[in-house]
């Protein structure tokens, strides 16, 4: 255990703030529907609530920020889960979720960094993720090297103590979805990561088991896994992404371990509209009607 | 010979692509966010990089997609990286990693590759369509050079501009463009460039067809014709009051290039006089169709002839406008 129990409690309670903004945001009250891509939103949650509310520099005043921790959500079909921490950082207010899908609003069908501060990457193209976060990644790399922009005076005075090498100004997070990896460009992008020794890049998939037309495993084997993304050159972990305390001991675990040049792949399994049995049972993708609405009513009952 | 620019001296064909060089590095020189990003292929500028700041070269394997989006990443960071290497690969392979993660961004990457209506390379290398394939995808600016000493200076504008430019440049194994242009040119993306004037008919040219519309001179005047040459380096956005003058004053309009005709520059001069002022038209270019392997000897060259973009080729469609000009 490397965080404390009072700080997991607290998260909890943000991953049900979290989850009550996604479904303000399906229920599209100002839309002709309610819907949304529930399923792969509905297993974000806690990976999403970790990154933001406890583990990424974010700063409430600034999404800019230059040092701000960097986080590249590669199935961006799911952006309502960001969009949902958006508001919660306080950098839209409340009502924009009312505005999701709606023409000039900032909080597009799929994700729009250029009309989105805050947001970090436009995807809807899948597979493209990793490789953003990788040039981001390297970016990070050459400023450092090439520009001569140092570590911020925070690392440098941990650096004297010798209790990490060299501290990034900024690291960079991407989440992909286990039916993404089926894109080439993942592993492209996963061999240009270790050849680069990205190990200010952490890796996390959304592991729903489910794509649209089924098991993401019987639609085309992505396992085994594990060893795919070892024999990459990658660190890597398997933890259940929904137990809050596996997720931040994991995300802290990472810290410790830059400088060792390599990239890291936290395997993160999951359940694909996670929290609301129906649309567990039936691993729902996206959704507009009855199945949306009846699994909104149980979640409301469930997280308020 | 000719009412030239002041700005233009005809020297003897040179491979414009040391002016490629020449434009990346005197940028890079002075701005180290300028980085190059290949693909196991040779970049534009990549000796003095070797040389000067091989930290500064990202290569990415025979892996275009992830190079294009890596690319922006690093472009999000404020670096101005130059993706290099054929249309083939840089562009049509990542052609939707170049949309989603530069175009829908506008990232300020710049996109310098090579395609050609003709060498020696065949189907695969002999890129027709890439103008063709990009003009429609907003925010991005399109270029290409018609010779030596405006690649050298379109590269740099390209890279100081802010903002996605693609540079189309011709393939190695083209035959090379005259010496054209002299070094007091001034280059203006955007901006399309007299470079002969005449009174009779307009050929608008794009890149190496400049040399072969000015070859054209000879063979009109011997016949009385006076052509105006226009040579329209940015292709996205079209100079649309150059070509609309044009038409006003010469009223007949040829337009020249070294690709498919469809979606690139004849058509897109086309649609400008068509809603501003229908003008007699003859385009010359490859028409709907993929090019092969040619020999190409200074005597001959096998591709020239067959999609007739040669000289004689050209002064025959002015003839043919004219024509149409008389008819009208």
């Amino acid at each position: 255990m490397i965080n404390g129990e009072e700080l997991i409690k607290q998260l909890e309670e943000k991953a049900n703030v979290v989850r009550r903004n996604v479904f303000t945001i399906f229920e599209g009250t100002q839309n002709v529907h309610a819907q949304g891509h529930v399923g792969g939103t509905m297993s974000l949650i806690e990976l999403i609530t970790a990154l933001y509310f406890h583990h990424m520099k974010v700063n409430p005043n600034d999404p800019d920020w230059p040092e701000r921790d960097r986080l590249v959500l590669s199935k961006a079909h799911c952006c309502e889960a960001i969009y949902a921490a958006l508001v919660e950082i306080g950098w839209y207010p409340k009502e924009t979720l009312d505005t999701y899908y709606r023409f000039g609003s900032p909080f597009q069908g799929h994700a729009d960094r250029w009309c989105t501060p805050g947001l970090e990457f436009s995807g809807g193209s899948l597979g493209q993720g990793l490789s953003y976060a990788a040039g981001l990644a390297l970016a990070e790399k050459m400023k450092t090297g090439v520009l001569g922009e140092g570590p911020t005076d925070y690392a440098k005075k941990y650096m004297a103590q010798m209790i990490v090498k060299y501290n990034p100004t900024y690291r960079v997070y991407c989440i992909l979805g286990d039916g993404e990896c089926h894109e080439g460009q993942v592993w492209e992008a996963a061999m240009f990561a270790t050849r680069y020794k990205l190990d200010n890049l952490v890796t996390i998939i959304d592991y729903n088991k489910y794509c649209i037309m089924g098991s993401s495993n019987d639609v085309m084997p992505i396992e085994p896994f594990v060893d795919k993304w070892k024999s990459f050159g990658f660190w890597v972990t398997e933890i259940d992404g929904h137990n809050l305390r596996q997720v931040v001991d994991t995300l802290s675990l990472t810290n410790n371990l830059y400088g060792d040049g390599k990239p890291k792949c936290i395997i993160a399994h999951t359940v694909k509209g996670h929290g609301i049995s129906k649309w567990e049972d039936i691993h729902v993708h996206f959704s507009r009607g009855e199945v949306i609405s009846e699994g909104l009513k149980e979640g409301r009952v469930k997280y308020g | 010979m000719g009412d030239f620019s002041k700005y233009v001296s005809i020297g003897d064909p040179v491979d414009s692509r040391t002016g490629l060089d020449k434009g990346v590095i005197a940028v890079a020189e002075k701005n180290d966010r300028v980085v190059l990003v290949t693909a196991d292929l040779g970049a534009q500028g990549l000796g003095w990089f070797l040389k000067n700041a091989p930290e500064r070269i990202v290569e990415c394997g025979i892996a275009e997609a992830n190079a294009a989006v890596v690319a922006a990443g690093l472009a999000a960071e404020g670096f101005i990286p130059v993706l290099s290497g054929f249309v083939m690969s840089t562009i049509a392979r990542a052609h939707n990693q170049i949309r989603q993660s530069i175009l829908v961004d506008r990232f300020n990457v710049k996109i310098i590759a090579r395609e050609g209506a003709w060498s020696e390379m065949g189907i695969s290398h002999n890129y027709v369509e890439g103008i063709s394939a990009t003009r429609g995808m907003p925010n991005l600016v399109i270029m290409t050079p018609a010779d030596v000493t405006e690649a050298e200076k379109l590269v740099a504008a390209a890279l100081e501009y802010v903002g996605p430019v693609f540079v189309r440049t011709e393939s190695g194994q083209s035959p090379p463009p005259l010496r054209i242009f002299t070094d007091e040119y001034p280059f203006s993306i955007g901006k399309a460039v007299t470079v002969k004037e005449g009174r009779d008919v307009t050929i608008i040219t794009m890149g190496y067809m400049l040399t072969e519309a000015i070859r054209s001179v000879e063979i009109l005047e011997k016949e009385g014709i006076d052509v105006r040459i226009i040579n329209m380096s940015t292709i996205k956005p079209l100079d649309e009051e150059a070509i609309i003058r044009a038409a006003e004053e010469t009223g007949a309009i040829v337009t020249a290039e070294n690709g498919v005709i469809i979606g690139s520059l004849g058509e897109g001069v086309a649609g400008v006089l068509a809603e501003n002022i229908p003008t007699p038209m003859v385009m010359v270019g490859v028409d709907d169709e993929f090019s092969q392997s040619g020999r190409i000897t200074k005597e001959r060259d096998e591709l020239k002839d067959h999609f007739k973009l040669g000289a004689a080729d050209l002064a025959s469609a002015v003839r043919k406008c004219i024509g149409k000009k008389a008819k009208k």
